[in-house]
């Protein structure tokens, strides 16, 4: 049981503190920025934006202009490709359509519509968005400026929260969202100074159009599998800071952990799908695939194995009694926090909520 | 307490996302639709 309990214990404390330690480290002696010439107009790559939607009538409009707001040298190609929308997308796009292809599926899910984009795009590199989400001034050639160095498959721009920005979210799970997110592109940093990012941010990321492969139908997450593709192929994905796209931390706890539930089960998905992940000779980024993706799928189990441990040794040493009551103290924090989340959540009415309501109200009319 | 409820709240969000490897687990092993 002390082993249990210690090598639990290591296993966490590796995951959340030694491993950002050692990419810090490796990062520092052995990165490598990407290398990027000046470019004349022709030099840049020819960019087509992807966005699959499914009843986002309402939020498109506001997505196509900011879009052709951006300044690039060359045309942009916009393709929109909506999964089984009933809520009017297509008159939603209809003013628009000299400069965005419409491309209207019966409902089949995002990868799809994904792979119908692609098929249908011309340019040299394909940028993927959503629709809720909105791009800074400059992003789309933040992102393109990576592609003039031949080891760069793929680039993923910085998604900034609303608590980021202005210091205030309507969240309820702003604060935690935050910091994690805050750490996690700390990582995402280093990763991509090291040799490449191990995925990539669905909002805002490009990658090369000879490096699209289809995604299976039940694809969770397009915005890994993707990435380590490219990643597999021997191309670096890189984060590029200066291509920012801004969203909302989910509305509550609840909104929250259905987004994270989805995505951690993409995670354990993408093995299957790409077992060739786990060979070291295979994937370049290996070790940091193991500490950082594999290690967080695996961290709860360890949590659970560390909790379980110091209830059986707490009787034998004060160490473990001590670790049992940190740990106490700590999921009791944790319980107050989700009864002050839950009480937030049903009585102001988040915003999310709101707007779910008005948009399923809509689709009713 | 202000800092007490947002290092709460800091917390639960901690654990919500940590385990939510076993909900994505389980999901996905029973099939259940956690597509968007």
């Amino acid at each position: 049981m002390e082993t249990v309990f210690w090598a639990s214990s290591l296993f966490v404390l590796y995951v959340y503190a030694g491993y950002p330690l050692l990419l810090g480290l490796w990062s520092r002696a052995a990165g490598r920025p990407s290398r990027r010439a000046p470019h004349t107009a022709q030099s840049w790559p020819t960019l087509s934006v992807v966005i699959a939607a499914r009843n986002e009538a309402h939020r498109l409009p506001r997505r196509i202009n900011n879009l052709l707001e951006q300044s690039y040298p060359h045309p942009i190609e916009i393709i929109v490709v909506s999964d089984g929308s009933t809520d009017g997308t297509r008159d939603a796009i209809a003013p628009f359509s000299e400069r965005v292809r419409f491309i209207d599926l019966p409902r089949g899910g995002k990868p799809r519509a994904l792979n119908a984009g692609v098929a249908a795009a011309h340019g040299d590199v394909i940028v993927f968005a959503d629709a809720r989400q909105r791009f800074a001034p400059g992003a789309l050639q933040a992102l393109a400026s990576n592609f003039d160095d031949p080891a760069i498959g793929g680039a993923t721009g910085e998604l900034i929260l609303d608590g980021e920005l202005h210091g205030v979210s309507e969240s309820t799970v702003a604060d935690g969202v935050g910091l994690y997110w805050k750490y996690e592109k700390w990582m995402r940093r280093h990763e991509s100074r090291l040799w490449s990012t191990l995925g990539a941010t669905g909002a805002i990321y490009a990658m090369r159009r000879s490096l699209w492969r289809p995604l299976p139908p039940e694809t969770l997450l397009d915005d890994v599998l993707a990435p380590m593709r490219v990643v597999l192929a021997g191309k670096r994905v890189v984060f590029e800071e200066r291509a920012r796209a801004f969203d909302r931390v989910a509305a509550n706890g609840a909104a929250e952990s259905r987004r994270k539930t989805r995505t951690l089960a993409g995670n354990y998905q993408i093995l299957a799908l790409e077992p060739r992940l786990l060979i070291p000779v295979v994937n370049p980024v290996w070790i940091q695939y193991l500490s950082h993706k594999l290690g967080r799928l695996v961290t709860p189990w360890a949590l659970l194995a560390v909790l379980a441990s110091s209830v059986a040794l707490a009787p034998q040493g004060w160490p473990y009694a001590m670790a049992l009551l940190l740990q106490l103290c700590f999921y009791s924090l944790a319980i107050f926090g989700g009864v002050l989340e839950s009480k937030h959540r049903l009585g102001a009415g988040p915003a999310e909520e709101l707007e779910r309501a008005a948009s399923s109200r809509r689709q009713r009319s | 307490m202000k800092t007490f409820q947002r290092l709460a709240r800091v917390a639960y969000t901690f654990v919500m996302m940590n385990y939510a490897a076993i909900a994505g687990l389980i999901a996905l092993r029973r099939g259940r639709e956690v597509w968007k």
